[in-house]
Formats: structure tokens, sequence, C-alpha cells
């Protein structure tokens, strides 16, 4: 999609410039208002051990006049938002934030906001993205975007460790962070005993209701040293590198309880290698793609993967992989199929939903494998819907189609009970005319030792 | 506040002095435990998560890789 010279949708609220689309490429103007800040940023050399740490993006200046300078970043596939990730993720994001902070705060600067949305995943890392989000520190000056860290990073964090990863998704209601006073109410009295987080969340949600009403901006603002600014910086970061999920993580070997043996799944591994390599990708999606096993058969063929699952958890181990390995060309992120992230904020486009970034990012390769009996049986999607959903942003299709005998189909039959006649839809011969909808079948091969089989789709209508 | 695009929060603003004196406390007592645990040899190394620090040295060789 060529837009020329278009402001990205998410970048008005800072005034000392903008992101836009110059063709395809992702450019960003500063204003003159913030030239002072990018000078020094630049002639310090801040900006440059920053991108050689690999914790910011790095930029290529395009072109300097007196009223603008246009730097290019980095291109990044696939932008992931924060209720996107699993806990892990969050968790990095977090530290990456603090990090930042320190490092400039050594050198004479702050960060002057603290957003989620200034982090994303790239090459198997967080990496800070806003290269604009740097100010001045002013001597004795507290940190503006304390309570922006709070809202965004240190409370969806502690939440969830109370109440599970699903409280990310409270980040669609409140693009700006969930406010302090929910924060607080949410959390387990004991946690007024917590030394960090009575101060940082309890205490903080009161004085913000004490100082709700300062109208005119008379309230003095005490002065905190720098000594002390640190010590809130680093008190977090100790806090948060321990945080963990309360409740042991379900996700332990997935692959041990399916329902079919090595053989069948090694078979299945080969034959995904064999379907993808002549397609030559670049891009490849696995939808469902729980830890990364399959998606990682193809790792060296393709420069680009991107493995989803709905399970946090499946997420996260994926993710530690990652990080183990050192691998730079997956980037896992939490989906449900059944409601994709929508668009959120001004104009509902501030934050792309999933499908518009999926048309935008356009894979070659959709894997959806054991995924269409969840999609089918438990979210009752017919066949035909399900297949428009995967034309919207597919080229092609490999996608496993588990029969009624296969067990986990049956057991998610019979837990219809009396309506089990309801879906006497789900087979082969239905499941192949709703897809042919839109997709032309080019392969099809049954797992031997399962009672499954593959498909490999092509998409009728896709436009490249 | 020339540059500021959202509301900091005055309350959050006050909250940080104390804030930073429980933190002090808690970094300091820390700090505290940490040597009296080394003195008797106690101390774990804990490398799972990255130090806060910024490596500034030359590292080019390690880092080039990925740019």
């Amino acid at each position: 999609m060529i837009k020329t010279s278009k402001t990205h949708e998410a970048s008005f609220r800072d005034p000392s410039g903008y992101m836009y689309h110059d063709g395809n490429t992702l450019r960003r103007k500063i204003n003159p208002i913030y030239f002072p800040q990018y000078k020094k940023l630049k002639d310090s050399g801040f900006f440059k051990t920053l991108i050689k740490n690999n914790l910011l993006i790095s930029h290529e200046e395009t072109s300097v006049s007196e009223d603008e300078i246009i730097i290019t970043p980095e291109h990044i596939p696939f932008i992931t938002n924060p209720y996107e990730w699993g806990f892990e993720q969050y968790k990095q994001a977090a530290l990456l934030t603090l990090k930042i902070q320190k490092f400039a705060l050594s050198k004479g600067f702050i960060l002057k906001d603290a957003s989620a949305y200034n982090v994303t995943f790239h090459k198997g890392k967080p990496i800070f993205i806003d290269t604009l989000s740097f100010d001045f520190y002013k001597e004795g000056t507290p940190w503006r975007a304390y309570k922006q860290f709070i809202t965004h990073f240190l409370g969806p964090l502690v939440l969830a460790r109370y109440h599970g990863n699903e409280v990310f998704n409270m980040m669609q209601s409140y693009i700006d962070g969930i406010p302090v006073k929910m924060i607080s109410s949410m959390l387990p009295p004991k946690t007024k005993l917590s030394s960090v987080l009575y101060p940082n969340i309890h205490l903080l949600a009161k004085m913000e209701s004490r100082h709700s009403e300062d109208y005119k901006a008379e309230t003095k603002i005490a002065k905190l040293s720098l000594k002390a600014q640190n010590n809130i910086i680093e008190s977090l970061y100790n806090y948060i590198s321990k945080l963990s999920l309360k409740e042991a993580s379900e996700w332990g070997d997935y692959y041990s309880k399916t329902n079919y043996n090595e053989t069948a799944f090694n078979t299945k591994k080969d034959l995904i290698r064999n379907w993808v390599s002549p397609l030559n990708a670049k891009k490849l999606i696995d939808i469902g793609g729980n830890d990364g096993t399959f998606a990682r058969t193809v790792q060296d063929l393709v420069p680009h993967i991107m493995v989803t699952d709905i399970d946090s958890n499946a997420v996260d181990a994926n993710f530690s992989q990652i990080l183990k390995n050192k691998e730079d060309n997956m980037l896992p992120f939490v989906c449900d199929v059944l409601q994709p992230a929508p668009g959120i904020g001004f104009n509902n486009t501030e934050r792309e939903s999933l499908i518009h970034r999926l048309t935008e990012y356009k894979p070659d390769v959709t894997m959806a494998l054991a995924l269409i009996h969840h999609i089918t049986l438990s979210g009752n999607v017919p066949f035909e819907k399900s297949a428009a959903f995967f034309a919207k942003f597919s080229k092609n299709l490999i996608i496993e189609f588990p029969k009624r005998e296969d067990s986990w189909v049956t057991s998610l039959l019979v837990r219809k009970r009396e309506f089990i006649n309801y879906f006497d839809f789900y087979n082969q011969i239905e499941f192949e005319k709703g897809y042919s909808q839109f997709f032309t079948l080019v392969k099809k091969e049954e797992l031997a030792g399962t009672k499954r089989v593959m498909y490999l789709f092509e998409n009728k209508n896709y436009v490249s | 506040m020339n540059f500021l695009y959202f509301d900091p929060g005055l309350g959050a603003m006050i909250v940080q002095a104390v804030v930073a004196v429980a933190a002090g406390v808690l970094l300091f007592s820390k700090n505290v435990l940490y040597k009296v645990k080394s003195f008797f040899g106690l101390v774990k190394e804990d490398d799972s998560y990255d130090s806060i620090d910024v490596d500034e040295g030359d590292t080019e060789e390690t880092n080039d890789k990925n740019q």
C-alpha cells in the first residue's frame, strides 16, 4: 500500500516531531523546537552508545535544514503492543525503560515519557523506538514520567502477578496506562506492607486523589536530588527483575500431552519444511504456534517469523528460548484468534488492529496447525468465516485439519452434549467447501499415524 | 514544562520524595545484607537479567553483528 507523506497515526502527541510514511519508508521529522536536544544527544555520543548496545533503534540522518531534520529509523517489520506481550516480555520492556532512564540521567538527560508504546520487540529483544523521548535534565526536578511508568509498567506487571496475564488486556481500554487508583484497589491488602508497592502505588494513589484539584498549578513541587531519583529507578529495577507470576506456569510440556507419537511428530515437521521450502517465503506467521516448535523447523529458511498463541505462557516459553539461543528472526506474541487486538486510541487508529497490521505485514506463509477445531468447535466459527479471516492477509496457508476421530476433536464434540448434532458439519468435505471459496487447494496429505490432514492452500484473490 | 504533552500528575511529582527515601533505605539495607552475605561466602551470582548499567566500553565486535 503506497501512502505518500502520510503522518503515522500514532505520532501526534509530542510536539518535538512526528513519524510519517514517505512512500513505503517510515521517517521521523524533527521540529526546530527539539533541535537543541537532538543536537546534544547526537554530538555527545548518547544516541551512539544506546544504539551500539541495541537499546535504541538505529537511525540515519536523511536531511537537515533550518525548519526540519529528517531521520530514517531502521525498519521494524511488525509492531507488537503491550497487550500482546507475555509476562517476561512485558517485564523486559519495563527494565529496558528503567535502564535507559538511568543512563540518560548519568548523561544529563531524562526520559520525558515512559509509555509502554515506546518499546517494541525486534530481532529477539525489546528495543526503545521513540528517538525523541529524551529531554535535558534540570537539577532538582522529579521525574515527570514517573507516574506514566507506574501506570504503563509497574502497575500492569504487579496486577498480572496477582490476577494473571490477562490483566494486560486492560491496556486496551486505558491507552495511557491503568489508573493508579484502580491498580491500588485491585491489589491484595498485604501489598500495603511492601516497601516498594506501598509508596509507588498505594501512596501514589492517595496523593493523586488529594491533589487532583490543583487547577491553577499552584502547589509547589518538591525538589528531588539526582541521587534520590537514581534510588527510585534502581529500586524499581531490582523489584521488577525479581517479579514473577504468582500462579505457577501452566504451560509445561505441551507436546508431551499430544495425542500422536514421535514419528508422527517428526513426519509433520518434515512435511512443513518440505512445503515451505519451495515457497521462498520472506515472512511467515504461525497462528496458534505454541512455543514455536514447528516454526523453528523452517527458521533457517525464512528471514522473519512470527509465532502467536492465545496462551501467554507458551509465548513466554518461546521468548525465553529466543533469548537463550539469541535467535534474531522470531517474534512471539499473544493473540486470541477469536478476539484479535482491536484498533484503539484516538480515531481508533492510534494503535492499529491486529488485522490491519497483518494486512500490512503480508506474510508469505500463514500456518494454522491444530487450530481449526478450536476456532470451529470452541468458537462456533463456520468454515467460510475462518477462511475469510485467513484470506484477509495470507498468501499461502498451511492448515491442519484434525478429523472427527481425533481424540481432541472427539472431546470437544462430546462436550457439546445434546447439541452434538449441530456440529455434524465438522468434516473434511465441509471444510474444503468453505475454504475453496477463498483458496485454491495446492496440496493435501494425511499425517501417517494420526487422524489429521495437512492442507496447503493458495489465496485466490491475493494482491501482492 | 515546555514539552509536556501529558499530565504528569501533581501527586506523582510530590510522592517521589517519599518514594526516594523508601528506595534509599531499601537499597542501603540490601547493600549491607550483600556485604554480610559475601563476607560469609553466601552470594550467588544471578545473571538471568542484565545489570541496569549500560556498557559504554568499546564492544564493537559483539554488538555490531546485529546492525
